[in-house]
Order: C-alpha cells, then sequence, then structure tokens
C-alpha cells in the first residue's frame, strides 16, 4: 500500500525531475549559512539575475504582503526578510508553473497569503511576512502531484465530484498521500526553515505541528477564509472543517473573525486585480 | 453598503465610510461618511488619486453580479460539509452578514 507514497516520495525528493532552481539559489543558500554574509552580499546576488528579481519585486509589492513600495532587492530583504526573499526565488518556478497552468490554484495561494496577512496582523502575531509566505506557498504539494501524477489527478477530480470529497481525501484515497505531506516533502529537500515547512505539511493537521503551531493555525484559518470566501480555485468547492486547536490556539471571537472577514473581502478586490495584472504582463512578455 | 471603482460614481450618492488617501489609508480621511457625493467632489476625489469608494445602499449594478439570494445559497452549499461544526457555524454567520450589508441589506449589523 506504501509502494505509490514511497515511489512519489522518491520522485519528488529527486531534485533533478523537480522544475529547475535557477543558479544564484545554490550560491545564496551556501552564503545564508554563513552568519557574516551581509543582507546586502545576499541582495547582490539575487538581483544579478534580473527575470528573478522581477519576479521576486513584483510578489512583494502584492497586496498579500501590502508594502507596495519594495523597489530594490534589499529593500525587499530588508521588510520581508531574507528567509522570505529566499522562499520567493526558490517556489519563482513553481508559481510560474501555477500562472501558466493552474490560476485558480495561484489565485487561491494569493488569497490564502493575504488572509494570513491580515489574520497574523490582526492578532498581532510575530513575523507576519512569514506567515504570509507559508500562505503563499501552503498547497505547492498540488503543483507537484499535478506535474508527476497527471493520470491519477484525473481520477482525483473524478472522485471530488462523484462523491463530494475533498481534494485532500481523494488525494489520500488515490495516491495515500496528500498535497501537505508532498509539500512538505518539497520545502525540506528547498531546505526552507521550519517555521514555512510546518505549516506548509501540516495546515491540514495542526496538531502535529509542534514548533509552530500558531503559524500553521494561521495558515489553516486563512485557507478556510477563502474557501468561504469562494476565492480563486483550490481543487473542491467545500469550506474545510476548522480545527478547534486553531481557534484555541488563534483565540479567535466572533467578533474578530467579523473585523477579518471585511478586511480579507475588501482587500480580495486588489489580489484579483493584481493576479489580472499579472497575467496581462506575462502575456505580453511571451 | 457597495464599494464601487470611483469612475462608477453618481451625484446623490452617500459615501457609507470614509475615504482617505490612496496611498495613506492609516491617515486622516479627506471625506467623512455620509457626505452626499456631487460632481465636482468626484472631480476632486479623482483628482486626489481615489480609486474606490464605498456607497449606501447597493446602486450599481454590475455584470455577471448574483442576487443577494442566489449569493447566500451558493454560500449555505460551501459551507454544506462542515454546518455541523461550531465553529464553522460562526463563521457562516459571519459571512451571511457581511454579504447581506454589502448587498445593501443592514442585516442587523450596527453602523460602521
Amino acid at each position: 500500500m506504501d509502494e505509490r507514497r514511497s515511489d512519489l516520495k522518491r520522485i519528488i525528493m529527486d531534485t533533478k525531475t523537480l522544475p529547475t532552481l535557477p543558479g544564484v539559489i545554490t550560491k545564496l543558500n551556501s552564503l545564508s549559512e554563513n552568519d557574516k554574509a551581509s543582507v546586502q552580499e545576499m541582495a547582490r546576488i539575487v538581483a544579478s539575475d534580473q527575470v528573478l528579481s522581477a519576479r521576486i519585486l513584483r510578489l512583494a509589492n502584492s497586496p498579500s504582503y501590502g508594502f507596495y513600495r519594495v523597489s530594490t532587492i534589499s529593500n525587499a530583504m530588508i521588510l520581508l526578510g531574507v528567509n522570505v526573499v529566499k522562499s520567493l526565488a526558490l517556489s519563482s518556478s513553481i508559481f510560474e508553473i501555477m500562472e501558466k497552468n493552474s490560476i485558480g490554484l495561484w489565485e487561491h495561494s494569493l488569497g490564502v497569503a493575504t488572509a494570513a496577512n491580515i489574520t497574523a496582523k490582526k492578532l498581532g502575531i510575530p513575523e507576519v511576512e512569514e506567515i504570509a509566505t507559508a500562505g503563499l506557498l501552503h498547497d505547492i504539494g498540488k503543483v507537484i502531484i499535478g506535474l508527476k501524477c497527471t493520470d491519477e489527478m484525473l481520477d482525483i477530480r473524478h472522485a471530488i465530484e462523484t462523491d463530494e470529497l475533498y481534494i485532500l481525501e481523494a488525494e489520500r484515497q488515490i495516491l495515500d498521500t496528500d498535497h501537505a505531506e508532498v509539500g512538505g516533502w518539497l520545502a525540506k529537500s528547498w531546505y526552507l526553515p521550519d517555521k514555512l515547512s510546518e505549516p506548509i505539511s501540516f495546515h491540514h493537521n495542526l496538531i502535529k505541528s509542534d514548533s509552530h503551531r500558531v503559524k500553521a493555525a494561521v495558515v489553516h484559518f486563512a485557507d478556510v477564509l477563502i474557501k468561504a470566501s469562494a476565492f480563486g480555485d483550490s481543487g473542491d468547492p467545500y469550506v474545510p472543517m476548522i480545527d478547534p486547536l486553531a481557534w484555541e490556539v488563534l483565540k479567535l471571537d466572533e467578533k474578530l473573525v467579523e473585523d477579518i472577514v471585511a478586511e480579507l473581502e475588501d482587500k480580495l478586490i486588489e489580489v484579483k486585480n493584481f493576479s489580472l495584472e499579472m497575467q496581462i504582463a506575462d502575456a505580453t512578455e511571451a | 453598503m457597495q464599494k464601487i471603482p470611483l469612475n462608477l460614481a453618481e451625484a446623490e450618492m452617500v459615501l457609507a465610510r470614509d475615504v482617505f488617501r490612496n496611498d495613506s489609508p492609516a491617515g486622516i480621511p479627506i471625506c467623512g461618511k455620509g457626505t452626499t457625493l456631487t460632481d465636482s467632489l468626484i472631480g476632486r476625489l479623482a483628482h486626489l488619486g481615489v480609486q474606490s469608494i464605498y456607497v449606501e445602499g447597493h446602486p450599481v449594478q454590475q455584470e455577471g453580479e448574483r442576487s443577494l439570494e442566489e449569493q447566500l445559497a451558493d454560500l449555505e452549499r460551501r459551507f454544506s460539509k462542515t454546518g455541523a461544526n461550531r465553529y464553522n457555524q460562526v463563521l457562516l454567520d459571519v459571512y451571511r452578514k457581511h454579504i447581506t450589508t454589502m448587498m445593501g441589506e443592514d442585516g442587523g449589523r450596527t453602523a460602521e
């Protein structure tokens, strides 16, 4: 029974079959291990790849982060943090695939990042930018499954429709694994810090998140909100069950949720515009 | 209450929320809620770079827009698998109220 799962894991952990990583990442990875590497030095390395820099800056200025005036990579590193810029660089090829092949999932991801940002800010949770980035990345597993298991994806879609399943249930039924686990494998193979990989791995299973449960809870709740807002397309039309643990660790109440929903619904118009602008920009580039 | 792009604003519409300068949403409002719009006021807002405003009621019918009843039915359908969870119930209520307010009914909510 576990054969499929380990096969899939092997394929995914084999970086050779993954979407190509920009060369600057290797340089960046070797640098950040060294504590003396300055932000400026790292910024110079990223900035040497113009296409990558443009993509990172575009996202840094998206409503998901809410800064709007990030004009240089070193600026982005200071405002968003080195971890965030590195993660955006690492995932830029995955985002590109999302934008091209599944705009619905891309909009869902942008939406969850935005909802995570608003929720974290409203609740006064630190490291807002990391949490928003985890929101942006939470469904990368779906992209990998879509790339590596094209045949099974048809079965998954079929099961969602006929049996009214959540995509998570359908994935487990057909692949013996799910997008959260696959996303976790990918995050590990990229050496993403735990504060990003835990929310990716456990946004459907908070109890397993040990060291970053609050961050995972924000991403879980943000995912629920975006499904309730019917923004984008994450594979099924159903609002997930809110994990009581999330309600508890985030100390949510009706008034807070009301405020968050009002702010989010307002912001989602901007997110939609952002996504449309990106599509237009990409169409003219090509 | 409805959010509309400024180019669809017309005289006689009433602001439902304060208007801020586009680049400083946390700053001082440039026009208070309850103000009745005039053509010259709309012109001035446009000049200040304001892109969208909130107005009372639901004066602009956008193309493809669904009615309140349709939107609420869609909402119930999205929540159909989780109705029994009490936290989801709270969230469903919040969304119901929000959609009702945005469609111009006050939905029992106090003015903001």
